[in-house]
């Protein structure tokens, strides 16, 4: 178990750079996610840290201890993939106890070590069986098992449950955060899920282009993104963006208005405004009325795809206990305290 | 920043036996080759070893024979290249069809790959015997030919037997590499192809022969870069003979090398025909890659 | 002439019943005749080495030609493994064919010595080979070093440069090292001739293998060594059989440099010896076929055991390279 930190981390591969100056630091027994688009560095990060990728400038810490140059069989990671990574010529049972023969455990140490992660992963029954015998959710429960028989410095996660299908990666994820619990050991996780970020983090550092965007837990990340980036990525449907200029202590858009009593004002900004963030209208509410153009019914919620005020096109959660057509008229309230606002040129936030 | 990781220096000792190798063996050769290239050295004179320039070459370019090996090796590439691809094609249509039997045909495609140049050469040379071969035995016994003849020691003939036996050798395993190659093609676009109508022929012309490009392209690049340097079959078969009939350019190098000992026009040779080689098959990558 | 039509789905209901012979038919006779076609072509002349291999000298050279054995014998076969008994002069030379007046040729003495030459330059370039290329082959395909390309080009120049480039040179070299006419300079030179496309076979087998299976062993323990041994090698199976085959296969048919590498019996191989034979124009021709038939039968007995794993061996090494 350890503190994990990065300083100033960076990886280039010839002209082009993955990872640039990363500074992050994971305490013991944080579960910290890593969240961002393909090639935003998210990986790159796990593998440096794992130590299957050198450096080409910074330094890696674990616990204090400089470990930058250190191969990966000797920093005592642990690593779960997207792909499994089970080798496929040897036995369940010998998959996972071969990080334990690789360090010359005593043979009855590693049955006993063996039987206990397998118990624990409900998988007791599969020891025997080859990784081709075995559906995708059986094989993730032994790549966890080989991962957790070993009391690594840290378990490292690379899109583990991206290979599984909607229900076994609902069941999955809550087992991970369970063994999370249970171990007490500090995790990186790579996804670009970001459901899966949001549930299982402590912390979340959303990744573009080799630097991170925005890191804070999932409801900060959620509440107050740090930029326009962030407010696009997370959040599903996506949040809605609207263009325009801050004037007399509004936000305004041909006809469009609504109250933005802090921003200063001249300013080119754009609007967030979250589809579930609408609400029946109310006195305190500012209205926001358009034309119901798609209706999207998902079972739980309602979703509109609104050809709103000023040309704008917004989709909107429906309000509980409506019935919306295609076609109608809709006006629902905004609560201008759940605007996000951003500079247009800085896609920075505007506090 | 010039610092060996632990994946570099892994690297290094795995990757040293190897280069060490291929270093004294093969790299040390040729620069020393192009050495001898350039010096007139004759083995029965070891000590003196004088400095020509490109008089080595230049004596090469003056010479007749060159050009005659120029000519033969030039009309051998040429029929063993064409014939092999050609051959190569139908041989991968047929084996690309299921069929019964078409595993067997498929392991029999192995036979002459695996046979050695040496049996190759015996074998074909026995066929083509003037006063016991099978060819004529066949040819008479079909009423095709009255009697007896020599067919390699037709002059007309000498270098279009040699080829048949290289074609013979070399034919399975371009055949293999189209296949490979028509295997990738989707079975998609043959779908669409019958939908929008198109006959057996037309698939193979709109749909297989543009999909074979690439491997068309490594047969022609691969079959010319080693036909253009056969001499085992030269040497078994015929000697360069009748007459100059099949003096090729590496039989003039084995000749001027190892029986007159001329070692320096020998490598001079060696030079223009490695050149030669590579010249080709870069022009065939650049012109032909584009348009095939 | 697309593999589609063995694969179509029924058409449904009574359009089944319509469905035309006469085309399938068709396609069957000619898939037969050119099957037959292929079989006479890339069979018929081995059929022939050997049906004459077990005639006498008088069947072989009958006018017309005896197609198959009237009387099969192994006579010459056993002259072949009776040739060291005796040393062969002009008085004894006809008396080596036990079945017919033929003449064996001078050399028939180094016959078995040579298949012996021959079989001792393969097995070593096989295992040397591997041994050489397979860590070679694991450094270029899985570890990012600087260098790695530099390499890569390196092998892939050594194997596009034409056997007769190296002849003369190699032959200078091997001479001043004093070790012409040695099994050790074959086997020297085999080994340049066949790494190069082992590494190739190698590279584009390890490539194949899923790259998370590298990680996972690497975090689980393993150093480069440890990935490579308990990883790559034991999914490598096939590529290891081909790259044996192949390796052990060029240098039993290899001649140019057999030719001028070695003298005499001490060091030469099989195809020289052969050639040796051919060249002799007073020799028996059934010995000679029966030789070409010992010649052929490892490498034939090679590719048909390991059918599988040579063509895709093979068609990958070449396509890459």
């Amino acid at each position: 178990m350890a503190t994990i930190v990065c300083e100033a981390l960076t990886k280039r591969y010839g002209a082009v750079t993955a990872l640039d100056a990363l500074d992050l630091t994971i305490a013991h027994g944080e579960f910290m996610v890593l969240l961002g688009p393909s090639g935003c560095g998210k990986t790159t990060t796990l593998n440096l840290i794992a130590g299957l990728e050198e450096a080409s400038e910074g330094r890696l810490l674990f616990d204090g201890r400089d470990v930058t140059w250190l191969p990966p069989h000797r920093r005592e990671v642990a690593m779960v993939f997207q792909s499994y990574a089970l080798y496929p010529n040897k036995t369940v049972f010998e998959n996972i106890a071969f990080p334990l023969r690789l360090r010359r455990t005593p043979r009855a140490g590693i049955e006993r070590a063996v039987r206990a992660a397998a118990e624990q992963l409900e998988i007791a029954h599969l020891l025997d069986r080859r990784p081709h015998q075995l559906s995708g959710g059986q094989r993730q429960r032994v790549a966890l098992g080989r991962a957790i028989v070993r009391n690594p410095a840290a378990f490292l996660m690379d899109e583990p449950l991206s290979n599984l299908d909607a229900a076994l990666r609902l069941s999955m994820r809550s087992l991970i955060k369970r063994l999370h619990h249970q171990l007490r050991a500090t995790f990186v996780y790579v996804t670009h899920d970001q459901a899966e970020a949001m549930t299982l983090a402590d912390r979340i550092a959303v990744m573009r282009g080799g630097l991170i965007q925005q890191l804070d837990t999932p409801e900060g990340i959620y509440e107050r993104p740090a930029n326009l980036f962030v407010a696009g990525f997370l959040g599903s449907p996506p949040i809605n963006l609207i263009e325009g200029r801050i004037e007399d202590g509004a936000f305004r858009r041909a006809e469009l208005r609504l109250p933005a009593p802090r921003a200063e004002p001249g300013r080119e900004v754009v609007l967030g405004l979250r589809p579930e963030d609408v609400e029946a209208p109310a006195p305190h509410l500012v209205p926001l009325a358009g034309r119901v153009e798609l209706v999207s019914p998902l079972g739980s919620d309602t979703y509109a795809e609104v050809s709103g005020p000023a040309g704008t096109s917004l989709t909107l959660r429906v309000p509980k206990g409506w019935r919306v057509r295609e076609g109608e008229g809709i006006e629902v309230g905004v609560d201008p305290a759940r605007l996000h606002l951003f500079d247009r040129a800085t896609e920075r936030r505007i506090a | 920043m010039l610092r060996l990781g632990y994946d570099e220096r892994a690297a290094a000792l795995l990757v040293f036996p190897v280069v060490a190798v291929l270093l004294v063996v093969a790299a040390f050769p040729i620069l020393y080759s192009f050495w001898i290239s350039l010096h007139d050295v004759v083995l029965t004179r070891p000590l003196r070893r004088p400095f020509v320039g490109l008089d080595n070459y230049l004596r090469v370019f003056a010479d007749e024979r060159f050009w005659i090996a120029v000519a033969r090796t030039t009309v051998y590439t040429v029929v063993t290249v064409a014939a092999t691809t050609v051959l190569a094609v139908l041989v991968a249509l047929l084996l690309n069809e299921a069929f019964p039997g078409q595993r067997l045909l498929n392991a029999l495609l192995l036979l002459p790959w695996a046979t050695p140049s040496v049996v190759n050469g015996l074998m074909w040379k026995w066929i083509y015997d003037p006063s016991y071969g099978l060819l004529n035995g066949l040819l008479v016994q079909l009423g095709v030919l009255e009697r007896y003849r020599a067919w390699l020691g037709d002059p007309d003939l000498t270098l279009l037997l040699i080829a048949n036996a290289a074609v013979w050798k070399q034919m399975p395993l371009a055949a293999l590499l189209l296949i490979v190659t028509m295997k990738a093609i989707p079975e998609d676009l043959y779908r669409a192809a019958k939908v929008d109508g198109a006959g057996t022929f037309r698939r193979f012309l709109h749909v297989t022969l543009p999909a074979l490009r690439p491997g068309l392209m490594l047969v022609l690049v691969y079959e010319t870069m080693i036909s253009i340097r056969h001499f085992d079959l030269f040497l078994i078969m015929t000697q360069g003979g009748p007459g100059d009939a099949s003096f090729t350019l590496s039989w003039f190098i084995y000749v001027e090398t190892f029986r007159s000992l001329r070692f320096g026009t020998g490598a001079a040779l060696s030079y223009i025909l490695a050149m030669a080689t590579f010249l080709l098959s870069y022009l065939f990558i650049r012109f032909l890659g584009r348009r095939l | 002439m697309s593999g589609a039509e063995d694969r179509r789905a029924p058409p449904p209901g009574r359009a089944a019943a319509r469905r035309p012979v006469a085309p399938r038919l068709g396609r069957g006779l000619l898939l037969a005749a050119f099957s037959l076609l292929f079989v006479l072509y890339v069979a018929g002349p081995v059929a022939w080495l050997v049906s004459s291999s077990l005639q006498t000298e008088a069947q072989a050279t009958a006018v017309p030609p005896n197609w198959l054995p009237p009387e099969p014998t192994l006579a010459n076969f056993e002259a072949i493994f009776r040739a060291g008994e005796r040393v062969v002069t002009y008085e004894t030379r006809r008396q080596g064919d036990p079945a017919t007046g033929g003449f064996l040729p001078t050399g028939a003495q180094n016959l078995l010595p040579s298949l012996r030459n021959s079989l001792v330059v393969g097995l070593w370039v096989a295992a040397l080979n591997l041994l050489l290329s397979l860590t070679a082959a694991y450094a270029i395909a899985v570890i990012d070093f600087r260098g790695r390309r530099a390499t890569l080009y390196t092998v892939l120049a050594t194997r596009v440069i034409p056997d007769i480039a190296l002849v003369v040179p190699l032959f200078l070299v091997i001479r001043a090292l004093g070790l012409i006419n040695s099994l050790a300079a074959l086997v020297v030179t085999y080994l340049a001739v066949t790494v190069p496309f082992t590494i190739f076979i190698l590279i584009s087998y390890f490539e194949g293998i899923p790259r998370d299976l590298y990680r996972a062993a690497r975090v689980d323990g393993c150093g480069h060594w440890g990935a490579l041994r308990q990883v790559y090698l034991p999914l490598s199976l096939p590529a290891l059989v081909a790259a044996l085959t192949f390796a052990f296969l060029t240098s039993w048919n290899e001649f140019v440099f057999a030719l001028v590498l070695t003298q005499n019996v001490e060091a030469q191989t099989l195809p020289i010896v052969i050639s040796g034979f051919v060249m002799d124009f007073t020799t028996s021709f059934s010995f000679v076929n029966a030789a070409g038939v010992i010649a052929i039968v490892p490498p034939v007995l090679l590719a048909v055991l390991f059918q599988r794993y040579i063509v895709s061996g093979l068609t990958a090494g070449a396509v890459k390279g």
